[in-house]
């Protein structure tokens, strides 16, 4: 070979391609590796060579290996875009398969596998069948992998050639390596499968450990991930399991030394004998502490291992806290999972040695690093009883070297301490108000507030601290202002003096005529009525002692914890996520959700179904859901008088009688899926209005239902509708009768189209007025989706489908992206008839499933829909074909709804 | 298995990009990248080597300033994936001599077919030089090693140990054939030791640790058997005594390790008796034996630094570094960092009369002294004073407010362990050459570390 590849890589000033063609055909062998060497140069800077496909294809017949490879290399690259010629390839392929050299046979099939093309596909199971067979071991090994391959290129194919028990079989191989391939080929088949395909019987198991101790590091790693799937069948089975497993924590390959963690992690569980388990965590420590001796990238994997086995088994590493201790070169992502370990390990021991570390890194340049090394100085306060004093007298020497963002990490948790020791070292907070005006970020601000607000009695300037916040009251974040109202209503509580009195009003007239923030006002509003009503009442709930805090030490739930502790070593232990929270790989065979629910649209007013009522038909008393303490009562036992007063808490709120809060709870029963609400009662004086367009039997309807929440009957209605896309207007009167205070009324109300059209562009804008003789006229917006407007007869013929698709022009075409919409094949086919999109064809293309749909609107506008998913991604593809593609942004709009359920 | 691998620049360019399974979208080595430059919005702070954008799990390792990436959609084992990668860049390096940009770009071809070979599907098939030997066509185009700045161990022996050192032998590719067409016949064993050392501010040794790898790269024809002997006193395993109470051990003149693992090559037969490794190494740079060690030892260097206020706006530092070990022995490319107060404006550095080969710098960026040292003789000692100057009074709060002190250095033919290779046997039935046989220790900082 001469001079260097990169040679490949320099442009000609003739036209490249076809220079490069006539070296393609040269007949010269060394010019023709050369050139395919070059092809290969400019595929991998993306040019497109796929135009010299069949120049690059009659190389492949050679001899010699080096050039074969690299006619492969390119094949796999380019079959997908050239199907039919790489159809060309497979009298090679198939000839390879049986070339008496090894390599060449195991090169053959390898190839074959990584070309997606149906038509290859076919030809490749003989050779994939022979080659399962083959007498050379790394023919087989290849072969087994080739298995998953075609598995994810057709699945029943696999099935039904009888792959799966061959694979099987070589579970039984003689040779390590083939075992540990087939052991992975079927571990993928069977993430991607319903079906029980891989079970480990205590049989597979032995020789399963057999192979373990013969074959290379990797299949050690595919085996022992296998493995850990197996349930042993009781302490005995179990013990002798991880003394076979346990040499391998002596491996130089981390990936090795984890697997085996997590097989004897799972195993012990079923270990009974204190003995042997004390003697595991002993074995299991050296290793575990050495995985802290690799690459860095390495030893963040281990470390968020470690914190999940630490959690569990506390006592493996519990002298060992030691070697967690932060490395001056640690990157960043180290030295915060080594911090999180300190504070679990952290014990009344160790704890000087631990705050000496943690004061240290307080001191470090890195300012999330030293922020999370304040925080970890309160929570080992928290956990650690007899320490929480050293622990403070720590935390009040940073805060005296006056660095903002120390203290502020310092009072934050320093209120938490309080909460947890309460009465005990609140003579520190002399020192903590010194600070007061260097505090900038809303989490220290409100905990400093918190802590005057609660030991208001003991500070001596309590109201001139607080007062200086109130002046920027308005501008401070949700968290402060909060802090603020309720610290106020303490310091008032306590000192019922002239000063806090007027800040009082302040606060609450800030927090309640100038807020938009619906929690202040809440708070306010209670706080307004508790003292306006039982100021002693008012002490016992606010004043009231609160329960004493634990340390969490981020602990997780302890569900979680087994999940995530049954997949040591893997992605999801370093996530501290469950494997279906990231997963996205769509497998091949769906399953068949259950899509027939509604859309939970309108789902806040809050329907309980009752059968009992259910007779009652279209107009039904509903229990008025606006009442906050209706959600916890139980239904009222005694049919309730209709003409209850709902009570409006907010509307008066000095002088009401408590007694008076009579909660009217009535067995809600609506005739129908909970429409989504238009109108809020919010907004409609207490008249609420839901409403949606529906089609049934080809007549659309407006389906409305209207809710009395005001303290007067309603009577009276009309509706009107503005000029819209469709022309959509009422066929007849709206026909409600007089709604009772607290109950409501609903009604289907006959549309007629293309009566009020608007000009414009096309829009799904619906505007309405309801007006009643009580209350001012309403207006609201609504949406028109056009799947609404779509008619029984839209299916078309196979082949008036593709007739029609081939009449309209180009320009008729339109497309968009859906990329967060998951396709189920099934659920889609059911779920779009529904709305009158009718199936016609899929078709399967490589590696993407193409659907075909039809719908036709009122006076004959057709829609030809096609669906394109990959397989294996997220998202889908819509083109869309009709005579008005003017209408295709409703039709999107329409189908992203339909699909995002 | 893993869904693609790629390499990356620097600067972010596609080196190297193979797509195995074809379930992850074209633009995730922009994705990637993008990601990892700016995990932070300062740009400063490094990603985490594994994360999630929109399903697709990321993997990275840096190695020689190159970005060895891997993706995948399914819950691996990500230390599989990281080894993995760690691996691909030494068979790479095995390969080429010498792994960087530019041998890379010389040799993408190879470099591919070495991916098809290591990589079916995502699963990996081998990771061994040796075993690719017999699967791999092309051969390397060796890049020139002399112009380029040398990487890894290779690098450490190279520096300050010319005479003894055959320098490009450790940058040279195990499957070329040297010019002539005739191989060299030697064998490389490294003592590699990574010590990281937390002295309190009172000289006091908080933590200790050594880091430690036999390292072998074997340009034997053959496959000879090797047999290599370590310390007759060696014993594994602290016995349950914990860390708190080490001590009592040192100076008995025994090497104690906490834990150590081997290269699956190496079989233990002979090890609980007479304390011998034997193996026949594979082709290409691998670790016969990694251990730990937490016992105590002597440490190379003692670090002192006083501060003294010299007025409101003003102060001295004085740093003195003696290095402990014997005379005989030159630790080299010496670094001394200690950050300062950040309102320090001005830094004027006063070196001992008759310093040569020192520089020293005052970072204005992130407030930090830089003392830097090319030669440390054995029982020397070094002096650096500095006079800060400060933009604001510092309230009494220098000492909390600088350090800690930081040092890295590499110490050639020293190891802090005592664990030693008594002999490097060869079973080979040689007629008259005697393969070169190069065993060679040395010691790096990892940590180094003294507080104020």
């Amino acid at each position: 070979m001469s001079g260097h590849d990169s040679k490949y890589f320099s442009t000609t000033k003739k036209g490249e391609i076809p220079e490069l063609k006539e070296e393609l055909n040269s007949q010269y062998k060394d010019k023709r590796k050369d050139a395919v060497k070059k092809v290969i140069a400019a595929m991998t800077v993306g040019k497109d060579v796929s135009s010299l496909f069949t120049d690059v294809v009659n190389c492949m017949q050679t001899e010699n290996l080096e050039l074969k490879k690299l006619v492969y290399l390119y094949l796999i690259n380019y079959a997908k875009s050239q199907p039919d010629l790489a159809i060309l390839a497979v009298n090679t392929f198939v000839k390879d398969s049986q070339d008496p050299n090894p390599l060449i046979r195991a090169l053959a099939v390898r190839t074959m596998g990584c070309i997606r093309v149906d038509k290859i596909t076919e030809y490749l199971c003989d050779p994939l069948q022979r080659c399962l067979k083959d007498d050379d071991p790394y023919v087989r090994k290849t072969a087994a992998i080739c298995v998953a391959k075609l598995y994810d290129i057709n699945a029943e194919l696999v099935e039904d050639r009888g792959f799966l028990e061959s694979l099987k079989d070589l579970i039984s191989d003689n040779n390590p390596m083939v075992v540990a391939n087939a052991v992975a080929a079927l571990a993928e088949i069977q993430d991607n499968s319903n079906s029980p395909i891989f079970e480990i019987t205590s049989h597979t198991l032995s020789k399963l450990l057999t192979a373990l101790n013969e074959c290379t590091e990797w299949g050690q790693v595919f085996i022992l991930d296998a493995l850990s799937r197996y349930k042993a069948a009781d302490a005995r089975e179990a013990e002798n399991i991880v003394e076979r497993v346990t040499p391998r924590l002596q491996h130089a390959n981390c990936a090795v030394v984890l697997s085996a963690v997590k097989m004897i992690l799972q195993q012990m569980e079923l270990i009974t004998s204190t003995d042997v388990v004390r003697n595991l965590c002993k074995k299991m420590a050296p290793p575990l502490v050495t995985l802290l001796s690799a690459e860095p990238e390495i030893q963040y994997v281990a470390l968020r291992n470690i914190n999940l086995i630490v959690q569990r088994r506390p006592t493996i590493l519990a002298h060992e806290i030691k070697v967690f201790f932060c490395k001056y070169n640690d990157p960043i992502y180290v030295k915060m999972e080594k911090l999180e370990i300190m504070i679990k390990l952290a014990s009344d021991r160790n704890i000087d040695q631990v705050l000496l570390e943690f004061k240290e890194y307080a001191t470090e340049v890195d300012v999330d690093f030293v922020r999370k090394a304040v925080r970890a100085i309160g929570r080992c306060a928290i956990k650690l009883e007899r320490a929480a004093e050293r622990c403070i007298s720590v935390l009040l020497e940073l805060i005296k070297i006056k660095v903002n963002y120390v203290v502020q990490e310092a009072i934050i948790v320093i209120k938490d301490i309080f909460r947890r020791y309460p009465n005990t070292y609140e003579s520190i907070i002399a020192t903590l108000c010194e600070s007061l005006d260097t505090l900038d970020e809303p989490e220290a601000k409100a905990s400093m507030i918190w802590i005057i607000g609660e030991y208001a009695e003991r500070i001596d300037n309590a109201d001139e601290l607080l007062e200086s916040f109130l002046e920027s009251f308005p501008e401070e974040p949700a968290q402060v202002q909060l802090q603020l109202l309720t610290a106020t209503v303490k310091l008032f509580l306590k000192k019922p003096t002239e000063g806090p009195q007027q800040m009082i009003q302040v606060v609450l007239n800030n927090a309640t005529v100038e807020t938009d923030n619906p929690d202040l006002r809440d708070r306010a509003y209670i706080y307004w009525r508790l003292l306006s009503t039982d100021p002693e009442a008012a002490k016992d709930v606010v004043l009231a002692e609160k329960p004493v805090i634990t340390d969490d030490s981020n602990q997780l739930d302890p569900s979680l914890l087994d999940e995530l502790l049954a997949n040591i070593a893997t992605l999801s232990s370093v996530y501290h996520k469950p494997p279906e929270a990231f997963v996205t790989r769509v497998k091949t065979t769906a399953q068949k959700t259950e899509d027939d629910d509604y859309p939970e649209g309108g789902s806040e007013t809050g329907y309980s179904e009752s059968s009992a009522h259910a007779a009652d038909g279209g107009v039904s008393p509903t229990s008025s859901s606006n009442v906050p303490y209706s959600a916890a009562r139980q239904p009222a036992p005694a049919p309730p008088s209709p003409a209850a007063p709902v009570p409006d808490l907010l509307g008066d709120l000095i002088g009401l009688d408590n007694n008076a809060i009579v909660p009217v709870d009535q067995p809600a029963t609506p005739s129908g899926p909970p429409l989504p609400v238009v109108l809020p009662a919010s907004t409609g004086q207490g008249l609420q209005i839901s409403a949606q367009l529906t089609q049934q039997d080809g007549q659309i309807y407006y389906s409305l239902s209207f809710e009395n929440n005001s303290q007067i009957p309603l009577d009276g209605f009309m509706i009107q509708f503005n000029k819209n896309t469709f022309g959509l207007a009422a066929a007849g009167p709206l026909q409600v009768p007089q709604v009772q205070p607290g109950t409501s009324a609903r009604t289907l109300l006959p549309m007629v189209m293309f009566q009020n059209l608007s000009q414009g562009p096309p829009s799904s804008l619906l505007q309405v007025a309801v007006k009643n003789s009580q209350q001012p006229v309403w207006y609201f917006n609504d949406k028109a989706s056009l799947h609404v407007f779509f008619t029984e007869d839209g299916k078309m013929e196979r082949g008036n489908f593709l007739e029609t698709w081939r009449s309209l022009p180009d320009s008729n075409e339109v497309s968009k992206d859906f990329p967060d919409i998951v396709v189920k094949a099934e659920a889609t086919l059911d779920r779009l008839p529904a709305s009158k999109m009718f199936f016609i064809a899929k078709r399967k293309h490589a590696n993407q499933d193409v659907f075909y749909f039809s719908a036709k609107l009122p006076r004959g506008i057709p829609f030809l829909i096609e669906l394109t998913t990959v397989i294996g991604t997220l998202g889908v593809k819509c083109a869309i074909k009709t005579p008005s593609p003017e209408l295709a942004p409703l039709f999107f709009e329409s189908l992203e709804t339909l699909l995002k359920v | 298995m893993i869904s693609q691998f790629f390499v990356l620049s620097q600067r972010g360019d596609n080196i190297v990009f193979r797509d195995y399974r074809g379930e992850v979208p074209k633009g995730s080595a922009e994705i990637f990248f993008r990601k990892v430059k700016f995990w932070k919005e300062d740009g400063e702070g490094d990603a985490p080597p594994v994360f999630n954008v929109d399903g697709v799990n990321y993997f990275h390792v840096k190695v020689a300033g190159l970005l060895f990436v891997a993706t995948t959609r399914v819950n691996v084992s990500p230390s599989l994936v990281l080894e993995l990668l760690q691996r691909i860049a030494r068979v790479i390096k095995d390969y080429l001599g010498i792994l960087n940009e530019d041998s890379l770009r010389k040799n993408f071809v190879l470099v591919y077919e070495l991916l098809d070979e290591v990589i079916d599907f995502g699963y990996v098939k081998t990771t061994s030089t040796e075993v690719l030997k017999s699967y791999i066509f092309n051969e390397p185009i060796v890049v020139d090693a002399a112009r380029l700045p040398s990487l890894g161990a290779a690098g450490l022996f190279m520096q300050g140990s010319k005479r003894r050192m055959p320098g490009t032998a450790v940058t040279k590719s195990v499957v070329a054939n040297e010019p002539g067409g005739r191989k060299r016949e030697e064998i490389f064993v490294d003592i590699i030791e990574k010590i990281s050392v937390t002295f309190s501010s009172s000289g006091y040794i908080l933590t200790s640790e050594i880091d430690g790898t036999i390292q072998m790269k074997s340009y034997l024809s053959g496959n000879p058997e090797i047999r290599l002997a370590l310390n007759d006193d060696l014993s594994i395993g602290r016995g349950g005594s914990s860390i708190y109470d080490y001590g009592n051990s040192s100076g008995s003149g025994s090497v104690i390790l906490d834990d150590c693992n081997f290269h699956e090559s190496v079989h233990l037969d002979n090890f609980d008796i007479d304390r011998t490794l034997a193996l026949v190494p594979p082709d290409g740079e691998f670790p016969v034996m990694n251990y730990r060690m937490t016992q105590e030892f002597r440490t190379p260097f003692r670090i002192n630094a006083l501060i003294e206020e010299a007025g409101p706006l003003k102060a001295e530092v004085i740093l003195k570094v003696r290095a402990e070990f014997a005379s005989s022995i030159t630790a080299n490319t010496i670094l001394v960092q200690m950050p300062l107060p950040t309102y320090t404006t001005r830094v004027t550095f006063e070196l001992e009369p008759g310093a040569v080969g020192n520089t020293t710098d005052f970072k204005e960026a992130n407030k930090r002294l830089e003392w830097g040292l090319k030669k440390f003789v054995g029982g020397s000692e070094h002096t650096l004073r500095a006079k800060l100057t400060f933009s604001q009074e510092s309230h009494g709060n220098i000492v909390k407010e600088s350090g800690p002190i930081s040092m890295t250095f590499t110490i050639p033919m020293y190891n802090c362990s005592r664990l030693q290779v008594k002999y490097l046997q060869i079973a080979k039935k040689s007629k008259t050459d005697n393969p070169y046989r190069w065993v060679r220790y040395v010691t790096q900082a990892n940590s180094y570390v003294a507080r104020l």
